[in-house]
């Protein structure tokens, strides 16, 4: 037998073959992306539902109305095209003019509602689904064997590639398509209809997704959630390559494709986490990506802030006292399990409002401090045996300084790109997470003990406990608090609304936000440490992606960049997964509705919303008299 | 002029390529100390280019810089601020989110050695409330003090502009076309400010109103097409045919 480098070279050839095979997925996918981000400027989240939709749809033809591949090759992705388009008339078109990130929660909104019902309807296991009688067996090419199938999805989206590369490149249509990003009115004015172009540029990369799907399902199991990983990595090829451009895409998604079956061959244990250490490498050495050479769009405007000065001190610490005091006597009333939870929870999102509302750094990836911070505290009070605050201490601080190499990488992008660096770190962590020996796999770490805080309170004791968290959340949020107003942020919301003329001030913004993103996963890591000694449990859920979206439902819903917002919010989620618990997936459901509700009608959440209608009211009576006074002047001249 | 070899800001064959055309072609620029220095020319004559290289807002394609004799081709934009080099941008440029009061306190934060607190208020700081409050009357701000600086008028977001550039009383002031959309009594008045604050401090401008570019440059520079076509005083320059031709092309007010 042959070896390369102690690897056996059929074993080389077959990770090779199974990478280029992931890479042409990785490429189709990350094609429509950069497609759908050139002409509309959104970062289709929805795009492993999307595909996932193909898969589902081939599968559905075949067991449901005995339709086979060939016909699922069209039909699958013309449905699910035509349903993008539905989407893009009906949701998208309202949110051109907002900055990207709305466009990135709307549609991952909706990437949450597709997969909770299709898990609903499927269930989450997967299912098989068999390759076409044609394109059974293979052929031995002398050092390998090649099944044909495979060999058929490499020509098959070689072939889509370039075809896409060629149509909006090389042909009158592309050139409409391009001219239409740089300059809309121009474009409207020789007759063409912009609008109409955009909903189906957007249907065609719908249903290239879709295709991808087709392909994937005799390869991969066809499941509800096949779609979802696939797209984090799909989001970290397209930082290595830039969306700029449609061929470095392409080669991109081969290239990470390449780069992981050759781990998977020398270095296995490494091959699920590789595509997240070369996005590191090219962001330190050319964050605009590979083939990234456009500067980064301009934002829209965002509109998600408030337009009443902040209250005074006086009242703001009314209004903590008032809800410290409320916070002390719910136990009265309320379950505590709940009410420790929620606070936990609420302490995770402000932490998360302290970049994501008041630097606007919305970071897609906070699971990584709630979740690893989880594991360490659990590792240091069960295996270690030291007492709680040092457990959460150790947490605390892994979760600080991950935030700060993550941090450190992440700020040299902005908007969606920074949320896309930060969603694919955690993806990174959650691998490791997976795969470390000391986190307990898929069990996770189990029977954490409470033990005795400082030696004297016995944490076991439900009162102790309760007064434990108590503080914790009361001192994490006056913290953040203070942090807010103080004159470090004054200069990050001075960051957040104008970069470039805080820096011509002086600010050295970047390290600003670095030292706000650092502090954020700390204090995000003080929640995770605390719910480990809590809960007991330190598990995957914490560092899995939807923890990440779940952070970001509670800070939405109640209102980013208000001080009350993500407390508000964290209470309903919570009290949402209590009371709907016995709807299953259609809990997630719900959320991906709460996102697309949130972002078209109710951007500044409800604590904003409330604290708008209250200044308007307040302002309403002055603003009257003002226009009645220019209107006795107007009349006097 | 003076005579002293050192300059606030001198540049040497600085060049901006975007994509094959130079919005800024080897330009050799001097500004004098404490002049009051105007940069005029047609639209797209690379004048912002210029500012934003000399600001570091954008590294330069080729050239070299220099701040007091010293070489800063490749310092960052906070780090010309702390060398008392500050611009105001052509597209006004506040903070939308903040109060005209916290626009003007949050330059004044470095000096008073704040800008890295973070846990103290700054409205236990009267060296900085009184400062804002100062700079606040001086511009006629002081009845928008809590207004939300986005809901100005688009004339007090310049005057509040200039208001907070200034308060970090900087040696070098760029102002890149100040007078852009104000109305005629504004004009005026923004104009006394900048005579006031030209005082024993490094002021260039860039501006497309004549009459003030008449009333207060010592010294002119024409840019055309990314190049210094001609240098001067006033009547110098507008007497130049070459010059005259580079606008005739160009409607301007
Ligand atoms: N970031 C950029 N990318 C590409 N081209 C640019 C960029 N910035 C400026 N340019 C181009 O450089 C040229 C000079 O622009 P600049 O803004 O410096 O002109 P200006 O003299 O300030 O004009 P105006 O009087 O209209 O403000 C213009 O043709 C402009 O299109
Ligand atoms: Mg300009």
């Amino acid at each position: 037998m042959t070896t390369i480098l102690g690897v056996p070279s059929a074993v080389l050839y077959g990770q090779l073959l199974l990478g280029l095979i992931n890479g042409a997925f990785y490429a189709m996918l990350s094609l429509g992306l950069a497609v759908i981000f050139g002409m509309m400027n959104i970062v289709n989240f929805a795009h492993g539902a999307q595909y996932m939709m193909g898969a589902m749809g081939a599968w559905f033809l075949l067991n449901y109305l005995g339709i086979g591949y060939w016909w699922a090759l069209i039909l699958a992705p013309l449905a699910v095209g035509a349903i993008g388009i539905v989407i893009e008339m009906l949701l998208l078109r309202r949110l051109y003019k907002l900055d990207h990130l709305y466009g990135m929660l709307l549609t991952f909104g909706l990437a949450l509602m597709v997969q909770g019902m299709f898990s609903d309807w499927f269930g989450s296991s997967g299912q098989p689904y068999s390759i076409p009688q044609a394109l059974m067996g293979g052929s031995h090419l002398g050092f390998m064997f090649l099944p044909n199938y495979r060999a058929w999805v490499i020509a098959a989206s070689v072939v889509i590639c370039l075809g896409t590369w060629y149509v909006v490149e090389r042909t009158k249509l592309g050139a409409y398509l391009r001219a239409a990003t740089e300059n809309p009115m121009l474009v409207q004015a020789f007759g063409i209809r912009v609008p109409r172009m955009i909903t189906l540029t957007y249907g065609a990369g719908v249903a290239l997704a879709a295709l991808a799907g087709v392909l994937a399902a005799p390869i991969y199991q066809v499941s509800p959630l096949m779609g979802a990983d696939l797209l984090i990595v799909v989001f970290a090829v397209v930082v290595i390559g830039g969306m700029g451009s449609i061929m470095g895409s392409i080669l991109t998604g081969f290239l990470v494709g390449i780069i992981e079956g050759l781990t998977k061959a020398f270095y296995p244990e490494a091959s699920t986490t590789v595509v997240f250490v070369v996005m590191a490498v090219v962001l330190l050495i050319r964050p605009a990506g590979l083939f990234g050479s456009k500067p980064e769009a301009a934002q829209g405007q965002p509109q998600s802030s408030l337009s009443a000065p902040a209250p005074s001190a006086r009242t703001q610490s009314l209004i903590f006292l008032t809800v410290a005091a409320c916070l002390a006597a719910a136990p009265i009333i309320v379950y505590p399990g709940f009410m420790m939870k929620a606070m936990i929870f609420a302490l995770f999102a402000c932490a998360f409002n302290l970049v994501a509302g008041y630097g606007r750094l919305v970071s897609f990836g906070h699971a990584m401090f709630l979740g690893s911070a989880g594991y360490v505290c659990g590792h240091v009070a069960k295996i270690w045996g030291l007492p709680p605050e040092l457990a959460i201490l150790a947490g605390t601080a892994t979760a600080a300084v991950l935030g700060f190499v993550s941090g450190w990488l992440a700020i040299r992008r902005s908007g969606i790109y920074f949320a896309m660096v930060t969603l694919a770190f955690a993806q990174m962590v959650y691998f490791v997470a997976l795969q470390a020996p000391f986190t307990g796999g898929e069990d996770g770490l189990q029977a954490i003990p409470r033990g005795m805080l400082f030696g004297l309170i016995d944490l076991s004791r439900p009162a102790n406990l309760y007064t434990f968290v108590l503080a914790i959340f009361l001192g994490g949020f006056f913290l953040i608090m203070r942090l807010v107003g103080s004159p470090f942020g004054r200069v990050l919301k001075a960051i957040s609304d104008h970069d470039a003329r805080a820096q011509s001030l002086g600010f050295d913004t970047s390290r600003y936000k670095l030292v706000a993103f650092t502090l954020s996963a700390a204090l995000a890591g003080l929640a995770g440490s605390t719910k480990a000694i809590v809960s007991q449990i330190a598990s995957l859920t914490d560092v899995h992606w939807s923890m990440s979206g779940e952070v970001l439902l509670m800070t939405f819903l109640g209102g980013v960049g208000t001080l009350y917002g993500p407390l508000v919010g964290a209470f309903i989620v919570v009290a949402m997964q209590n009371y709907l618990a016995a709807f299953g997936q259609w809990v997630t459901v719900i959320h991906g509705l709460i996102f697309v509700v949130c972002v078209l009608a109710f951007r500044r959440g409800i604590v904003g919303e409330l604290i708008e209608f209250w200044h308007r009211r307040r302002r309403a009576p002055a603003a009257t008299q003002a226009v009645l006074r220019k209107v006795a002047v107007a009349t006097k001249e | 002029m003076t005579d002293g070899a050192v300059y606030a800001l001198e540049t040497r064959g600085l060049s901006r390529e975007f994509g094959g055309f130079f919005a800024v072609n080897s330009v050799n620029f001097r500004l004098a100390r404490n002049s009051m220095h105007a940069v005029i020319g047609p639209n797209g004559a690379g004048k912002t280019t210029l500012f934003n290289l000399l600001t570091k807002y954008l590294p330069p394609s080729a050239g070299t810089i220099l701040h007091d004799g010293h070489d800063v081709t490749r310092l960052s934009m906070p780090a010309m601020a702390k060398r008392s080099v500050v611009r105001s941008f052509q597209i006004s440029a506040v903070f939308a989110g903040l109060t005209v009061r916290e626009n003007v306190e949050l330059a004044l934060l470095p000096e008073h050695g704040l800008a890295w607190n973070l846990l103290g208020r700054i409205s236990r700081h009267r060296g900085v409330l009184d400062r804002a409050d100062a700079l606040l009357a001086r511009f006629g701000l002081s009845e928008y003090a809590e207004t939300m600086a986005g809901s100005l008028s688009y004339g007090r977001k310049r005057v509040l502009e200039l208001a907070t550039t200034l308060a970090l009383e900087p040696k070098v002031l760029l102002l890149d076309e100040p007078m852009a959309g104000l109305g005629h009594e504004d004009i005026g008045r923004v104009t006394q400010l900048i005579r006031e604050a030209g005082r024993g401090r490094t002021v260039l401008l860039v501006e497309h109103n004549m009459n003030v570019v008449a009333e207060l440059a010592d010294t002119i520079t024409v840019m055309v097409r990314g190049e210094v076509l001609a240098e001067g005083s006033y009547a110098e320059v507008s007497s130049r045919a070459d010059v005259m031709a580079a606008y005739t092309g160009q409607a301007h007010a």
